[in-house]
């Protein structure tokens, strides 16, 4: 009968933890979400990089939410513990606390595997490494070659602050709000960079949104591009950039750092962190850290950044109305940072007299390069003959360090 | 707008005006200033820089040349004259004409296509090899 009963008893135990009980509706439903995610990944090949180990994070943490419980300490009656465990009560190293007259064992439990990846977004150490890897990877040529490209750079970041309006008066804190505008900014590592530190409870929602945005860009861009600027101002030839000298490039990361760090010490991890990947790559004398900042540990903080980003949205936090407000106000913000940008580009180009093509303004929002290839695309419609890739790549990679001014910004004025 | 959304945060519409624009305002003055600062600085030493580059530069050219004249005048025998080739009028030598000969047939096959005139495209501003590595870089957008 032993056997049986300790055979029952296992079963059950079995079966209790099992996630068939323990699981809510919720749970199950962002299991089809993350299958959703799956299939964007894989079939659309929308951010793969970043949606697959997303989209797997969420999955696993709806299946097993303890893979992201937090470490505790349990209460342990001393006299029980010695009872199960062979040792002398010496020997055992537990701090103890004594309620109602008994002696406890504090045993400490470890959290879950994801919890401690997790650290690195809490503590805002993966996003800043990964503007290291940016910044390896990024050309700032077209920037240096074309500096009025900021204009474009800042005026994309408009949208974020207009957000944070429309968000207040949703019915969030200003902390939430500046969190959502930020998606405004179409980069990702910014956007979990300031949600980690203003809502960390809303990282799931604005990470998921930010980076559907981010893939969405070829399909929401190109009718505001559209609509905001004139056949004739679409099929503007751009004169061709000055090349750029090596010392300029090498001057540039140690320029915009020393500048910013001065003037918006919250925006220095990120900045920091970009302009150290660029001087990396620039100075050409440590090639091998280059590469291991754009490659290896590039990569593997990918991973770990959109694992544990996936895993915190659970059923319960991500099936709200909230979510769905933040949805809708990240594609405002978007369309907006869009808009901003191609008017300020229609405006050097009128100040330029017809010089300056407005569509190269949408690429000030970031998304590099899918943002820039737009208005390649987009131009090339108009006239077949006509090459804004270079071009739109100034305010591209002037909205990457724009977006990590406007970030520096909202941490520095909101209270958190 | 209703009541009830605007005081779920804890605070009256005048207060969420003040937040929303001091932050609107903020991040405008801010993030332009930064940016605008970083377009003056770039400008500036972008021109320095290309000022003293362009100035070594001339002075390397002149050495070189100052150089090469004095190896001239070193060689007291005239170098024979260069043979020339008279273009023709519309640009293309026959040299050319073959090239692209066997390109069209090395294209559709020997024999498949006949050349009756060749005329030079409006050119954009780029060298034809320029060109073809464009659309080569750009093709799948």
């Amino acid at each position: 009968m032993g056997i049986i009963d300790g055979f029952l008893e296992g079963i059950i135990g079995l079966v209790e933890s099992s996630g068939f009980v323990s699981l809510g509706w919720q749970n199950y439903v962002m299991v089809a979400v993350s299958f959703v995610l799956f299939y964007l990944a894989i079939a659309k090949e929308y951010e793969p990089l970043i949606l697959l180990p997303l989209a797997f994070g969420m999955l696993l943490v709806n299946l097993c939410p303890s893979i992201m419980g937090a470490p505790s300490t349990e209460f342990v009656l001393q006299s029980e513990y010695l009872k199960t465990h062979d040792v002398a009560t010496q020997s055992v190293q537990y701090a103890t606390t004594v309620m109602n007259g008994e002696v406890y064992y504090n045993v400490p439990t470890y959290g879950g595997l994801l919890y401690y990846l997790y650290q690195g977004v809490k503590m805002g150490i993966y996003p800043p490494l990964i503007f290291l890897g940016i910044g390896a990877m990024t050309d700032f040529g077209p920037l240096i070659a074309n500096p009025k490209s900021f204009i474009l750079g800042a005026a994309a970041q408009l949208g974020i602050f207009f957000t944070f309006f429309g968000a207040i008066f949703l019915g969030f804190t200003q902390a939430q709000a500046g969190s959502i505008g930020i998606i405004g900014g179409a980069d990702g590592p910014t956007a979990i960079f300031v949600t980690s530190k203003l809502a960390p409870d809303l990282l799931g929602p604005i990470a998921v949104a930010a980076y559907s945005y981010m893939a969405l860009v070829p399909i929401i861009q190109p009718p505001i591009m559209k609509a905001l600027t004139t056949k004739k101002e679409r099929a503007i030839k751009m004169s061709q950039l000055r090349p750029v000298s090596k010392l300029e490039k090498i001057i540039f990361p140690i320029v915009v750092i020393v500048l910013v760090a001065l003037l918006l010490p919250d925006a220095a991890p990120l900045v920091g962190m970009l302009m150290l990947g660029n001087l990396m790559k620039e100075s050409g004398v440590v090639d091998r850290i280059a590469k291991t900042a754009q490659n290896e540990l590039m990569n593997i903080v990918t991973i770990f950044l959109g694992v544990t980003v996936g895993a915190t949205a659970t059923g319960t936090v991500f099936l709200q109305l909230n979510t769905l407000k933040i949805i809708l106000l990240g594609l405002i913000a978007f369309c907006l940072g869009t808009a901003a940008g191609v008017l300020f580009g229609k405006l050097m180009c009128v100040l330029t007299k017809g010089k300056v093509n407005p569509l190269i303004g949408s690429a000030g929002v970031s998304a590099v390069p899918m943002a820039a290839r737009v208005s390649q695309k987009v131009g090339q419609q108009e006239n077949p003959t006509n090459y804004l890739l270079m071009h739109a790549m100034g305010p591209n990679v002037a909205g990457v360090i724009g977006s990590a001014v406007a970030a520096g910004v909202l941490l520095s004025v909101i209270p958190h | 707008m209703d009541l009830k959304t605007i005081m779920a945060a804890g605070l009256s519409v005048s207060e969420k005006f003040n937040i929303s624009f001091t932050v609107i305002l903020t991040g405008f003055v801010v993030v332009f200033t930064v940016l605008i600062l970083l377009i003056l600085i770039i400008a500036a030493y972008g021109k320095i820089v290309s000022s003293a580059q362009n100035k070594s530069k001339a002075k390397k050219e002149a050495k070189a040349a100052a150089e090469k004249a004095a190896k001239a005048t070193e060689k007291s025998a005239p170098a024979p004259a260069p043979v020339q080739k008279v273009a023709p009028s519309n640009g293309l030598t026959d040299e050319i004409v073959a090239v692209i000969a066997a390109a069209v047939d090395s294209t559709y096959g020997v024999g498949n296509a006949k050349i009756k005139s060749i005329k030079k495209s409006p050119s954009s501003g780029r060298p034809a090899w320029g060109q073809v590595g464009v659309i080569d870089n750009t093709r799948p957008f």
